[in-house]
């Protein structure tokens, strides 16, 4: 008899178990896989791998904010429920809610989305931005570690066999000031051409943390902590002294392959109205 | 491969026997015959398989149905005799919304989840709301004014 391909287990125990067991794959909202593995009209769509479908874990739904003070995102939780939930930090609401359209943003996971480690992809950026961690369960147990270290590179986690992201642990932010632009073909439906948060944290005219993430402007998300250290510890008046020295830092860490003029002007221009915006004084909140 | 999935479609109880991978739309149309779902980029990207699951707009080409255990899903045929329906398909022709008519079930499905969640939306947010589907002869204006005038006509209704 043909071996099993396909597993539709009905709790986390059962799922890990067989991930474990066939060296398989899950499959949440599948908007990536399902096309990735699709063979045309009336044909079933195959894989290299074994699947077991996630979607209906109940273990891996819902938001909540934990004791600790972090938010944690079940892994199955759709870009709409990240979207329309006030407890989660608006940087990744408004990447969210710029995901695809509004059928996928019913499908599509945000486990799936950092699976998939795509450098375009919505949610992965602002969650690096602020230190956001990925919860793994397998037979073995639990370990935690950021998105950042996760994703190693385009289509390349540190996911080992068997595991399975069960949430998204995002920490008590801290930022005054945030700012996130998705820059397409169009406003739906559109793979990000260029992505960008920025978050500042001002107090009593010092800024006190600075932060940015480039999404699609190199291997993977971009983040530079030595750039941002140059910017870290300043008073407001002294941002434009170091402005172009932070922009060039930029410049040096982010590695665009297509189009690299217009996504590092691009980027640069952000980047300067940002730095721009809070050092005149602007007021707490995102920068639209 | 052999597995079941009990779910129920336009209110009618299914038990689908067979491969959980089979794409949602492949059992909707060919398993099913229900064939006002039509299949366009088999990406999720057009809406023109859009179906209800639960509530939810979805693509049903990118759904296994392997994932549709216990679900309850509304497809054109299943809305098109409702008084909700009606409205927005006699809208659709007052409003002369419909040329080819192949992305027209999608935008019917999208226009009844826009409204069910929204029952006076502004003309913004019936673009927004039918961003992911396509239509390659309207240029979308007419659709936009048939789903203002399907929310004028149905006010009472949609509130409910």
């Amino acid at each position: 008899m043909e071996e099993m391909m396909c597993y539709i287990p009905e709790n986390l125990e059962e799922a890990l178990a067989i991930m474990d067991e066939r060296d398989a794959m899950p499959l949440a909202g599948g908007s990536d896989l399902m096309v990735s593995g699709a063979n045309g009209t009336g044909v079933n769509p195959t894989f290299s791998r074994p699947v077991v479908i996630i979607s209906n874990l109940p273990e891996l739904k819902g938001i909540k904010v934990r004791e600790d003070g972090w938010t944690e995102i079940g892994a199955l939780s759709t870009s709409r429920e990240i979207a329309e939930c006030e407890l989660v930090h608006p940087l990744v609401r408004k990447a969210a809610s710029q995901m695809g359209a509004v059928a996928l943003r019913n499908s599509a996971t945000i486990g799936g989305n950092i699976a998939n480690a795509s450098p375009k992809g919505d949610t992965p950026q602002p969650l690096i931005l602020l230190d956001a961690e990925v919860v793994l369960k397998s037979v073995r147990g639990e370990r935690r570690m950021k998105v950042d270290d996760f994703i190693i590179a385009a289509k390349k986690t540190k996911i080992e066999r068997g595991e399975i992201i069960s949430s998204v642990l995002i920490p008590p932010s801290t930022l005054t000031h945030c700012y996130f632009r998705k820059i397409g073909m169009r406003r739906a439906n559109a793979i990000s051409k260029l992505t960008i948060s920025i978050g500042a944290e001002v107090r009593d005219g010092k800024v006190v943390d600075f932060r940015a993430s480039s999404g699609a402007a190199g291997p993977k998300v971009i983040r530079s902590h030595e750039a941002e250290a140059i910017l870290i510890g300043k008073t407001l008046s002294e941002l434009p002294l170091y402005k172009e020295e932070f922009l060039d830092a930029w410049n040096n860490a982010i590695s665009p392959r297509a189009m690299p003029e217009y996504r590092r002007g691009a980027t640069r221009r952000m980047l300067s109205f940002f730095i721009d915006e809070i050092s005149s004084g602007r007021e707490e909140g995102i920068i639209e | 491969m052999f597995s079941e999935v009990k779910f129920t479609l336009n209110g009618k109880k299914i038990i689908y026997q067979g491969d959980p991978l089979r794409r949602l739309l492949d059992v909707i149309r060919e398993d099913l015959g229900f064939t006002g779902t039509k299949e366009g980029c088999s990406e999720g990207e057009c809406g023109a398989c859009s179906v209800i699951k639960d509530g939810r707009l979805v693509t049903s080409c990118i759904i296994p149905i392997g994932a549709c255990n216990g679900s309850d899903i509304l497809t054109i045929e299943g809305i098109r005799d409702t008084e909700k329906g009606e409205c927005i398909i006699s809208s659709f022709a007052e409003g002369g919304a419909v040329q080819c008519g192949f992305c027209i079930p999608g935008m019917v499905l999208a226009a009844y989840y826009l409204l069910e969640n929204n029952p006076n939306p502004t003309e913004e947010e019936i673009r927004m709301g039918i961003s992911g589907n396509i239509c390659r002869c309207t240029g979308y204006d007419l659709i936009v004014d048939s789903i203002a005038l399907a929310a004028k006509k149905g006010e009472e209704l949609w509130k409910k």
